[in-house]
């Protein structure tokens, strides 16, 4: 989905550096946000696309006006709605509840905890590579793509250029498995751009830019025109 | 940020919309009996206090310490970070990698706000940022000039954008004047903003040798 969190190049946000910036998390709301984001869809209470895919479906106006964990909150909301686990309306409610004075219910449970804990601690591996039709070096280009559903594969990149760095692993496709689908796994690939294929020459001295894009969003590379061959 | 602390204990604050809905939600889930409240603590704490860059500190300095374990780590991350007892969530896929004289690295996710959690913890506002998502990658140095850090011309700036489910760790430089430093005392150099790539390690004015 072409939304506002594929930010790789935008102007007109100001400094990275503000005060503050340090913290994760700021206030007490958007900690327990991220926890209870992360335990509902760990308990399976959430439904498709999970948290991340969500967010990008928020209008390009409001992604860009809420704050990070703003967004998580949004995500949990309709990830529990579309499970069917809360109804819609139900938190509206329960707002003008606590608005009213109503106190926070309080439940522990230390086996969900325990289970939590286990999960987030717990390694896990990528699939194993197969057969893969890039390797080190291989000169690629990125498809054009204007996806309606979520993908990885971010915008700057997309037409341009770039040089295999790494054979990764196989996973499935983010843009087909994020709704359920079932595609085989294939070669993730760490891509290697030229700051002057991306941005054009000019500004900084040259840098380059790693990207990992799956198999499905890359092609052979066309040929480079002579003069830039020569450079 | 928002809050204030001298409106006393005894007045409710206005809290804003965001929060209401936040406390609202939890409250639901609670009410509901399939979130616990104690569950949620133990996130929170987990990331708090046991996962945080004291991790990748430990990584790093043992990487300095010891060629072949940074051999170990280059080649694959998350086999020789689970060395150290070091695993978990966003850190399946760990790829280090090294600064030389010749190369800087720094990691992003333009995308979302992908970040090695079992080695550095949970992002920092400024990862996480509009800003920082945008900038990195098409004005590296100006980004990094903002945290005071000023590469040389001839250095290449290689940027990270974490699309995929591999999480990236920056392994600085050894800092010199550091011969003989035991592994302890390393890691204390190594910050977050190192493994990030939006600093290097600096060894303290007036360090003993």
């Amino acid at each position: 989905m072409d939304g506002a969190h594929d930010l790789g190049g935008m102007h007109g946000f100001g400094a990275v550096v503000r005060p503050g910036g340090d913290a994760p998390y700021h206030e007490r709301w958007e900690a327990r946000v991220f926890a209870l984001h992360l335990l509902a869809s760990l308990e399976g209470l959430t439904g498709r696309p999970g948290g991340r895919a969500t967010r990008e479906e928020m209008p390009p106006a409001e992604y860009l006006a809420a704050s990070y964990y703003e967004r998580w909150l949004w995500s949990a909301q309709r990830g529990l709605e579309r499970k069917g686990t809360i109804e819609p309306g139900e938190v509206e409610r329960v707002m003008e509840r606590l608005a009213a004075g109503d106190p926070e219910p309080a439940r522990d449970d230390p086996g969900q905890a325990r289970r939590a804990l286990a999960e987030l601690r717990r390694p896990e591996r990528a699939e194993p590579l197969g057969d893969a039709r890039f390797g080190p070096g291989d000169g690629v280009r990125v498809r054009r793509l204007r996806p309606s559903g979520h993908t990885r594969c971010p915008r700057y990149v997309r037409g341009a250029n770039g040089e295999v760095e790494r054979v990764h692993f196989a996973a499935r496709l983010p843009d087909l498995a994020v709704y359920g689908e079932r595609p085989a796994p294939e070669p993730v690939y760490a891509v290697r751009f030229r700051s002057e294929d991306l941005w054009g020459r000019g500004g900084e001295p040259p840098w380059t830019v790693s990207v990992d894009l799956w198999e499905s969003y890359l092609e052979p590379a066309a040929p480079r025109p002579a003069e830039e061959g020569a450079r | 940020m928002t809050e204030d602390h001298n409106a006393g204990a005894h007045q409710p604050r206005q809290a804003s919309d965001v929060e209401l809905r936040a406390r609202a939600l939890e409250a639901l889930l609670v009410s509901k009996g399939l979130v616990a409240t104690d569950a949620v603590d133990a996130v929170i704490e987990l990331y708090e206090h046991e996962v945080g860059p004291h991790n990748g500190a430990r990584v790093v300095a043992r990487a300095w310490a010891d060629p072949a374990y940074r051999e170990r780590l280059l080649a694959d991350g998350t086999e020789a970070v689970a060395e150290l007892g070091i695993a978990g969530a966003e850190g399946d896929n760990l790829v280090a990698v090294a600064n030389t004289p010749a190369v800087h690295n720094v990691i992003v996710c333009t995308l979302c706000s992908c970040y090695p959690w079992p080695v550095l913890g949970l992002p920092p506002s400024w990862y996480k940022s509009l800003a920082y998502r945008a900038r990195v990658v098409a004005e590296p140095r100006a980004v990094l000039g903002e945290f005071g850090l000023e590469l040389p011309g001839d250095v290449e700036v290689r940027v990270w954008d974490s699309s995929a489910e591999v999480r990236y760790l920056v392994v600085p430089m050894r800092p010199d004047g550091t011969d003989g430093w035991d592994e302890r005392r390393l890691a204390a150099l190594v910050t977050r903003d190192c493994m990030v790539g939006t600093a290097v390690p600096r060894v303290p004015r007036g360090a003993s040798p």
